[in-house]
């Protein structure tokens, strides 16, 4: 059948579905389990609304289980064992992992990642949309900013891969080494340690957009009064800056701080589509891509290590939005 | 029930419209010198109206249209319809089809190692019973083939696993004769020989090499072929064996003597166009390119019979580009005349009448041959017309092929998926970004140490 055609019946089944459940699981828990009439009315209408909210939390409940509850203890179950699946090996696999170099490598590379590139970028997001904010083409600025978002990070990549390109006629940063330096074109992506803040900069590229929009909406929100009553105190503008404004908008820094670190633990693209890991620049979730369907007692076992790396990030950011609609 | 006639209506368009999409044969049947009358008689045979077959594999582009113009004539004679779609990560794909559903009808392994591993997980279908000793009856060299194609299925039986479709030659250097007539340079006839060239090339202030290891997430494997070439060179074919069965350690000192015979040539200053640095990431699709700038980036490049799909465009090959064998070496000369080669093999992974038929159908001579007239195909097909060629270069590879003493497959495409597919590849990065040879080897071996 054509796709096109699947696609529609699927979401045709889909917001159907979903529909059909809500009017009839309401319906069941109205007419037929605690009807709203007879002598136990009142008792009824109490007991429908106790059970009310979890028939509509079940549907995400029951996916959110089967997607990302049972996967995650699936896949430490499955690190327990070999590399055809059939024998127990306790921890091994994590044994072998912490003892490798590559492994050790892809960690603190992905350590320094999670450290530079969400500061960098909120930093970065920060500055603009508070320069931008006043400017009469600061729209104009915004929108190039945050243009890259809409790209992927394979498709960012391969548009660095021209920047950084070893042919002076093609890479920039090869053209001012040769034509304003007189230096020889040199690979950047294969000088150690430096080659790994090459890369970061792309995720910085894409991710400094999301970072300014969040924030200038931000910015925005803050009271006029208070900066007012700053600039009659005679505050100078930086004083306005870091004293007034920063900290009313703290929590949503926090918030894109970590929505960022979070996406740093995950993205394996950039890596993958620049060195594939070569020169030293392995990451955890590239180093995982090598195990993957290979070897999958590896291949979760580094899964779990990742994991186990964002959970508090996460938690941190879930207590940040709930503090915030408190 | 208007809704009812507009859904049916709808479905019959679409179908229409699928069948509008039919492509037009290259060759009009009947014509030319080939073997028409097997697909005649494969037509007679099968009819297959209304069905489709998807076949996947890692051919794109180009490459996939000429598979597709084979096709077409499948289509032609059965009546299905055939779904090609080739992926650029293809390794990753079909595994990861293997394990969550979706697998195709056929697939068209570029390595033969990937499609043992899949074998042993049960996810690919032995070929038919009478096509068992299709290779050893048909190729040249038929045995070696079917052996490459024998595999433990999911029951711990071995059993042949398809038919290789395809295959590429790997020990040549191109050049510009153009070029060599120039400079005065001849064709050197041993490694020794080669070596010499190089030095001279180097004293004369030009570059002798294009070296490109770069190719995405598998960066690195065309030093792999220098390496695997050079083990044949300088190591017997039962030490080359061993050394792919891991027999041999990878790293024992006849292994680390072939890595730093490749390292010789690209690592030796002024040898690689833009040094070892470069050489590591250039793409090795661009990397032939210097080849033909004026003046020449580069006088050689050592790449496999399926590289003039790469070279720029205008550039003919056989008359702006020749190759030479890559030669032994006079030390080593009872090693003999080496060819190292690899190819594809085309596997069924749903067991259906209609993929055996197809099956069938890669097995005749005419649907050889209709690769061949397309060029950039080379076939160890006994049956196959040798005229047919587009060129004089593409009939010379064939004969390398069909008349090879010693032919080894691509190493690497035979180790383990982990080794062949990536620590080989890393390893090789390594070592021309100035790791050192037993350093290299010996992580390759721990890593195979690891998977035992």
């Amino acid at each position: 059948m054509n796709p096109v055609f699947q696609g529609l019946i699927t979401i045709g089944i889909g917001v159907g579905g979903i529909f059909l459940y809500f009017v009839a699981s309401n319906a069941l828990l109205d007419k037929v389990l605690f009807p709203a009439k007879g002598k136990n009315a009142s008792r009824n209408i109490n007991r429908a609304n106790t059970v009310r909210p979890w028939l509509f939390l079940a549907p995400t409940i029951i996916a959110l289980s089967l997607y990302l509850v049972y996967p995650v203890i699936g896949s430490f179950y499955r690190s327990l064992f070999n590399r055809s699946g059939d024998e127990f090996v306790a921890f091994s696999n994590y044994t072998t992992m912490f003892a490798s170099s590559e492994f050790r490598t892809a960690f603190w590379n992905n350590v320094l990642w999670a450290l530079v590139v969400p500061s960098v970028s909120t930093f970065l997001g920060l500055l603009i949309a508070q320069l931008t904010d006043k400017l009469r083409w600061g729209n104009i600025a915004k929108s190039l900013i945050f243009m890259p978002m809409a790209i992927s990070f394979v498709g960012a990549s391969l548009i660095w891969k021209f920047v950084y390109a070893i042919d002076p006629e093609l890479g920039i940063i090869n053209a001012i080494r040769v034509n304003m330096f007189g230096l020889d074109p040199m690979d950047v992506l294969q000088v150690a340690f430096w080659n790994n803040l090459f890369l970061m900069v792309i995720l910085i590229w894409v991710q400094t957009g999301f970072a300014m929009v969040i924030l200038s909406a931000a910015l925005r929100g803050i009271p006029e009064e208070t900066i007012e009553a700053a600039i009659i105190d005679g505050a100078n503008p930086f004083q306005i800056f870091f004293k007034i404004q920063v900290p009313q908008i703290t929590n949503t820094i926090i918030v894109v701080f970590t929505t960022t670190t979070i996406l740093v633990l995950k993205v394996f693209d950039i890596v993958y589509a620049m060195t594939g890991g070569n020169f030293n620049t392995q990451i955890l979730p590239s180093y995982m891509m090598q195990f993957m369907f290979r070897d999958d007692g590896r291949a979760t076992a580094v899964a779990i290590v990742i994991m186990l790396i964002v959970t508090p990030v996460m938690i941190q950011n879930i207590r940040q939005a709930r503090a915030e609609m408190r | 029930m208007t809704r009812t006639i507009t859904g049916v209506s709808a479905i019959a368009l679409i179908t229409v419209a699928g069948s509008a999409f039919a492509q037009d044969l290259i060759v009009p049947q009947g014509e030319g010198d080939f073997a028409w009358a097997a697909l005649e008689e494969f037509a007679a045979n099968y009819d297959f109206t209304g069905e489709t077959l998807n076949v996947t594999g890692a051919t794109t582009g180009d490459d996939a249209q000429r598979y597709r113009n084979l096709y077409a004539y499948f289509e032609q004679a059965t009546g299905a319809t055939v779904e090609y779609s080739g992926s650029e990560s293809f390794e990753q794909d079909i595994v990861i089809a293997s394990q969550a559903g979706g697998l195709p009808d056929v697939a068209l392994f570029p390595q033969p190692g990937l499609a043992k591993d899949l074998a042993a997980q049960g996810a690919l279908v032995p070929v038919a019973e009478g096509m068992t000793n299709f290779m050893v009856d048909n190729y040249a060299a038929g045995e070696s083939w079917k052996q490459l194609a024998t595999f433990p299925g999911a029951d711990g039986n071995e059993d042949v696993f398809g038919l290789f479709f395809g295959t590429d030659v790997k020990s040549l250097v191109w050049y510009v004769p153009e070029q060599f007539e120039e400079a005065g340079y001849d064709i050197p006839e041993t490694q020794e020989e080669l070596m010499a060239l190089s030095q001279q090339i180097v004293e004369d202030g030009g570059t002798p090499w294009c070296i490109g290891l770069g190719s995405g997430a598998a960066t690195g494997w065309p030093a792999t072929d220098w390496v695997e070439d050079m083990m044949l060179r300088t190591a017997s074919l039962e030490d080359y064996d061993r050394w792919v069965s891991n027999d041999l350690p990878f790293n024992d000192p006849i292994v680390v003597n072939a890595i730093e015979q490749y390292g010789m040539y690209a690592l030796t200053e002024g040898f690689a166009d833009g040094g070892p640095e470069a050489a590591a990431t250039t793409d090795f699709r661009d990397s032939p390119d210097g080849l033909f700038d004026l003046p020449p980036k580069c006088y050689m490049h050592k790449q496999a019979s399926f590289i003039p799909i790469f070279f720029p465009e205008g550039v003919e090959a056989g008359t702006d580009v020749e190759f030479f064998y890559f030669p032994p070496f006079e030390a080593n000369s009872d090693l003999g005349r080496p060819v190292l080669g690899s190819g594809g093999l085309a596997s069924v992974t749903n067991d259906r009448p209609i993929t055996t038929a197809f099956m069938e159908f890669l097995g005749t001579p005419i649907a050889h041959e209709l690769m061949m007239t397309q060029g950039q195909f080379l076939s160890p097909h006994v049956d196959a017309n040798l005229d047919i060629y587009t060129s004089d270069v593409q009939r010379a590879l064939g004969e390398i092929l069909t008349t090879a003493t010693s032919f080894r497959f691509d190493g690497s495409d035979l180790m383990p998926g982990e080794i062949g597919t990536n620590a080989f590849w890393t390893g090789m990065v390594d070592y021309t970004t100035g790791a050192d040879a037993q350093s290299v080897a010996d992580a390759i071996q721990s890593r195979w140490n690891e998977i035992k």
